[in-house]
């Protein structure tokens, strides 16, 4: 019985790792803005969420489990390291983040920066809105905070990306 | 560029993102943060059969350096901070700062024999609450009106059967807050709008 129980474990973990190891990434990413750095941290939460699957798999939604997990363990590290390491510009992250995943597949540096510029709580309701598909009332609960404010949030930040991208692309035609 | 635009934009980075970990890649880690997780408990172990093997014990220290924050006694993360005290009481303390995963805080309070149900933008009660619950959780301030607190001491021996702790913590706009109450396991409601005042048979930390 103990291999039955262990196997059905890893199957579901499984499934659920396949699901949403591309969007957990990527949310970090937009976070952390280093592709090996967003990397390991998504694989260490994932490791985690693994090793405590029986209540991360109740959790209303996994994927923002492991996406928080990750941020916290960033800020985590980033307290560790910053009289070591000083953070780079957001701009310059977008950068850098685009340039590292451009032999695969390039990301593009105006949306790219325009998503770390965010103030954090709009960016924590894109991540969980658009990046991991949460519903309103998911993200809602998920973050603490009302749908209302999910969806203001979530407007203001659509707005502010697409103020900061239509200049950049106009700019790019009229060139 | 409309809404939906900006929305598919966002969207389409996202699938240019792909991650090329296989799943047994991450159950192996999976299984080394698990021996992690066992590993203060063995240093300990190996500090007490030495005695006066103080020596033995930090050199040990050194070498794990990297393991979590945790002894036999103390659980630490970013989150919170959960003290055991050799009369069987806890004190947990939350990092109002840091956003809070439920399933860690609900695993380090089990280990320390404390029923709970830990729950992120959800809050449960029960309705009339177990009697006996100040006798389970102790702060410094009157029960009668004790306002957000810092930390909390837990008495699981005082927890009457058939009833565990409520933890529902929410962010707000100046930080996370965490209301904790006794609840009935068999008999208890649940509101996802977070709490702007202690409960009356229970406690705010925050």
């Amino acid at each position: 019985m103990r291999y039955v129980h262990v196997g059905t474990r890893q199957l579901d973990f499984a499934e659920f790792y396949r699901e949403s190891k591309d969007a957990c990434l990527f949310a970090v990413l937009v976070n952390v803005g280093d592709r090996d750095v967003a990397q390991d941290l998504v694989d260490e939460a994932f490791a985690r969420a693994w090793a405590s699957w029986r209540s991360v798999s109740r959790h209303p939604a996994p994927a923002a489990w492991v996406v928080r997990a990750a941020l916290n363990a960033s800020i985590s590290r980033w307290r560790r390291r910053r009289r070591e390491v000083s953070l780079p510009e957001p701009g310059r992250i977008a950068d850098r983040a685009a340039g590292q995943e451009a032999a695969a597949s390039p990301l593009d540096p105006q949306i790219m920066a325009a998503l770390t510029r965010l103030p954090a709580r709009q960016r924590q309701v894109v991540t969980m809105r658009l990046l991991l598909d949460l519903d309103t009332s998911r993200t809602a609960e998920v973050l603490g905070i009302s749908p209302s404010a999910v969806k203001a949030h979530l407007a203001r930040a659509i707005a502010t990306l697409r103020s900061g991208l239509i200049p950049e692309r106009q700019q790019e035609k009229s060139s | 560029m409309n809404d939906d635009e900006v929305i598919t934009a966002v969207r389409e980075q996202r699938d240019k993102v792909h991650s090329h970990t296989s799943v047994d890649q991450i159950i192996s880690r999976g299984r080394t943060v698990r021996a992690r997780r066992r590993i203060p408990g063995a240093v300990t172990a190996l500090a007490v059969a030495a005695a006066a093997g103080t020596a033995l014990a930090l050199g040990l220290t050194g070498v794990l350096g990297a393991a979590p924050a945790r002894s036999t006694d103390t659980i630490r993360t970013m989150a919170f901070t959960l003290v055991k005290h050799a009369n069987g009481t806890a004190t947990l303390t939350i990092n109002r700062n840091v956003l809070l995963e439920p399933g860690t805080l609900q695993s380090a309070l089990a280990r320390d024999g404390i029923r709970a149900m830990v729950t992120v933008g959800r809050f449960c009660s029960s309705d009339p609450a177990p009697a006996g619950w100040t006798k389970v959780m102790s702060f410094p301030g009157s029960p009668a009106d004790p306002g957000p607190v810092r930390a909390v001491v837990i008495n699981p021996a005082a927890m009457p059967a058939g009833t565990e702790l409520s933890f529902g913590n929410f962010q707000l706009a100046n930080g996370a807050q965490t209301s904790v109450a006794l609840i009935d396991t068999r008999s208890y409601t649940c509101t996802s709008t977070a709490p702007t005042a202690p409960p009356p048979d229970g406690v705010m930390i925050g």
